[in-house]
């Protein structure tokens, strides 16, 4: 079960306050997008491989594991600008352009899981004035997804000991199929939630607008540096893109 | 008509094992299958109709060997009764719930009615039909989930702590569905954490103790082991009973009996 990215190890990127890294990544997404062009685009991606390796210790096999995934999205991608455009290997080109643009988002998406706790993370959004209840609600979503995923099992387990088998028919018949399975499920998840709610209430949930924390951020001198550089970054790829008017083509 | 399990192991991946080495057999009887939690006891019962394959080892149901067949073959021979019973429910109607065992082998329309009724009936749900099984009490889900087992009509009956948390008149009348079962000619298997279900019904017990079986005999042999050492406790009747002389009674009328005599 794949529900928690994050990978404990000792880095730049780990170390770094979580609202440095939100700011870094919302920075990296507008970097792409300013740009299109397959002369840009293409070694922005193996650049942002190549940085999350060096300041997160991510290793390139570990960065390949989550965007394998991604990999019929790329072709897809490639194949179809190879049909549209004329000539076609210009085409193939852009394609795989805006693969990887594609691709590079999933990269720093992960990249942000992968060295940022979800207690950092969501500490982060709410220091970021995001109410605490979303937070809290965040939490809890997933928290509950191995619960909910050993529940489904179990489910399964009882269904199959009433003859019911999943691997039988075509499709039609087994998405039918699936609501022996869905309805227990959908309803044990309503009881549990309703439960949730009693005991956080009960706990004194909400009884005070303003709450403390146990555990809190701080923004350090780094994070400062960090965030100093991410703004120059921007500035300076602002200024390669319209100030020299590189990184953008006219496809049409 | 057997079910046998021959030196059966299984580890869980990643874990340490569940079982260890357990040689177990039955046929028409009451056997209860008791232990603390985590010996291994629910593990067991899954191997009973292919949930869980053996790591190694085989488990043997009337001849057929539980690697070779799937869950829903075996279920026409074992049926498994979970400890949730809402875990199961997902029809519209009590009559549609009951026959989606029936339904999945492909038995004929009339034979489904007819066994519906049946299933019914033995757990004194008759009349129940059109309602849905979520408005039934905590009672009467347990033994609309027995009556979806029982319509599929396997030769053994796993109920897995068929009796927790029901009140007193509930749990009575599973307890009275599976005698009648038993004297219909099913082998029937119950895990219970609770010994005077023990002592009331079974007539053979399993002790399972950190994945490996430390007991297996009759239900008076098994009250009279140090059961301390496994977490485990008599019944008030039994405790009284020996300490005044009396020995092993199943219930207070016994024990009235042989008190007077």
């Amino acid at each position: 079960m794949m529900y928690n990215f994050y990978i404990k190890r000792d880095s730049i990127l780990h170390s770094l306050d979580p609202r440095v890294k939100l700011t870094g990544t919302a920075a990296a997404v507008i970097i792409l997008l300013l740009f299109n062009s397959p002369e840009v685009l293409i070694p922005l991606f193996f650049l942002t491989m190549l940085l999350i390796y060096l300041l997160g210790k991510i290793t390139l096999r570990e960065q390949y594991r989550v965007l394998r995934p991604l990999f019929p999205i790329l072709i897809i991608t490639i194949v179809v600008w190879a049909f549209v455009y004329d000539p076609w290997y210009r085409g193939a080109l852009i394609g795989v352009a805006y693969g990887l643009r594609l691709l590079t988002f999933g990269l720093i998406a992960f990249a942000l899981l992968m060295t940022t706790t979800q207690r950092d993370l969501i500490l982060g959004f709410i220091k970021l004035k995001m109410p605490y209840e979303y937070g809290l609600t965040m939490t809890i979503a997933l928290r509950y997804i191995p619960t909910l995923y050993m529940l489904a099992l179990n489910i399964m387990d009882a269904q199959k000991a009433r003859g019911w088998e999943m691997e039988k028919g075509n499709i039609f018949v087994r998405i039918k199929k699936m609501s022996a399975v869905l309805v227990p499920l959908l309803i044990a998840s309503i009881k549990t939630a309703h439960e949730l709610s009693i005991a956080l209430e009960s706990r004194g949930f909400g009884a005070r607008r303003k709450r403390t924390f146990l555990h809190t951020i701080e923004m350090k001198k780094r994070d400062y540096i960090a965030l100093f550089l991410t703004g120059i970054t921007i500035g300076i790829a602002l200024y390669v893109r319209y100030g020299l008017g590189f990184g953008h083509i006219k496809l049409y | 008509m057997m079910i046998q399990v021959k030196n059966l192991w299984h580890i869980y991946e990643g874990r340490k094992e569940a079982l260890r080495g357990v040689n177990f057999e039955m046929g028409r009887e009451i056997v209860a299958l008791v232990g603390p939690n985590g010996s291994g006891k629910t593990t067991l019962a899954k191997h009973l109709n292919g949930l869980l394959k053996p790591t190694r080892g085989d488990v043997i149901i009337d001849g057929m060997n539980t690697k070779e067949h799937s869950v829903a073959e075996l279920s026409k021979l074992v049926g498994y009764v979970f400890q949730n019973p809402e875990h199961m429910f997902f029809e519209e109607s009590i009559f549609k719930e009951v026959a989606f065992g029936p339904k999945n082998l492909g038995l004929s329309p009339e034979e489904i009615e007819e066994r519906v009724k049946w299933a019914l009936k033995k757990v004194n749900l008759k009349g129940y039909e059109e309602r849905t099984p979520y408005s039934l009490s905590g009672g009467e889900k347990q033994r609309l989930a027995i009556a979806c087992v029982l319509s599929m009509k396997p030769k053994y009956l796993i109920l897995d702590e068929p009796t927790t948390g029901l009140d007193e008149r509930s749990a009575e009348s599973v307890k009275e569905i599976i005698k009648s079962l038993y004297e219909e000619g099913h082998g029937i298997l119950f895990i219970t954490h609770e010994m005077d279900l023990v002592l009331e019904l079974a007539q053979r017990v399993v002790l399972l103790y950190k994945g490996e079986k430390v007991f297996d005999g009759p239900t008076d042999e098994f009250f009279s082991i140090e059961l301390r050492n496994y977490g485990l406790d008599k019944p008030e009747l039994l405790r009284i009973s020996f300490s005044i002389g009396t020995g092993f009674v199943r219930n207070v009328e016994e024990f009235i009996g042989r008190f007077l005599r």
